[in-house]
């Protein structure tokens, strides 16, 4: 059985993570935001997986089993987080936010 | 060209691709679904790295219950009272594109440079059977604390998301 070396998978996961980092700084929408966020967290995964071939035992797999399910506890929390600063500014644009006294 | 190096270069084109077209468009309904797709494309790439478990539990996790929960997000916050001069609601503003691509750019290219200065000593040593059985053995014996702890987190975390939401007038 052939194998796919390590490093593609390194690339892929380089430029997966570049893609979400400029995803997260280039849009204003919280929301939009937050999926740069989670490609950034899956790229990261990504690497925990293709190392995971590497090792004798199951460390790799099941930091990446406890990394999805803290991604998973991460958008809950920040989705409700922007639902409730919507009901008070009644937009999401990161950067117009004023005080409202 | 192996047959699954073929995939394996389809499922990656298939992520970056979509990845790039979340970046590119500006409709976040239109990202939400390029999100899906690179998805799919992470889970044929746990498969094609030997990690069907990871596989599953990605494409019921992030495709069955992230995605409907940004839907869900992005339905409860479309901005009707803005002035829309021709566009729809659902149209996002940016930031300067040069500079974000430079910034992208320069990381990806970091990264690849350390990813191929680094000498790796790698050896395989995984079989090509499934590890279901093996990763629930561990979840049950090893992993069994850190298992409960992220139960509790995500009990944790569901009922304090709950408790956010909440409308409180």
């Amino acid at each position: 059985m052939t194998e796919i070396p390590v490093i593609y998978f390194l690339w892929a996961s380089a430029a997966l993570f570049a893609t979400g980092f400029t995803i997260m700084i280039l849009k204003r929408n919280a929301i939009f935001m937050l999926m740069g966020i989670e490609l950034i967290l899956n790229a990261a995964n990504l690497n925990l997986i293709a190392f995971s071939r590497q090792d004798d035992g199951q460390q790799g797999l099941m930091m990446g089993i406890f990394v999805l399910v803290v991604g998973v506890c991460e958008m809950a929390i920040a989705l409700s987080i922007i639902l409730q600063v919507y009901r008070q500014f009644q937009h999401i644009e990161v950067g117009k936010f004023e005080s409202r006294s | 060209m192996t047959p699954i190096l073929i995939a394996f270069l389809a499922l990656v084109i298939l992520t970056c691709g979509s990845g790039l077209a979340m970046l590119f468009t500006r409709n976040i309904l239109h990202a939400a679904l390029a999100m899906f797709m690179c998805m799919l494309g992470l889970a044929g790439l746990y498969v094609v790295a030997y990690a069907d478990v990871m596989a599953v539990s990605h494409l019921m996790i992030y495709v069955g219950g992230v995605l409907i929960l940004i839907l869900f997000g992005i339905m409860l916050t479309t901005q009707q009272s803005r002035e829309n001069h021709g566009q729809n609601h659902l149209w996002v503003e940016q930031r300067s594109f040069f500079w974000s691509a430079v910034i992208g750019l320069s990381i990806f290219f970091a990264l690849m440079y350390v990813f191929t200065r680094t000498q790796w000593e790698l050896h395989l040593v995984g079989n090509d059977q499934s590890k279901l059985r093996d990763v629930g053995v561990a979840l049950l014996t090893k992993y069994a604390f850190p298992f409960e702890l992220v139960g509790i987190y995500l009990l944790i975390a569901l009922v304090g998301a709950t408790y956010i939401a909440k409308r409180n007038d």
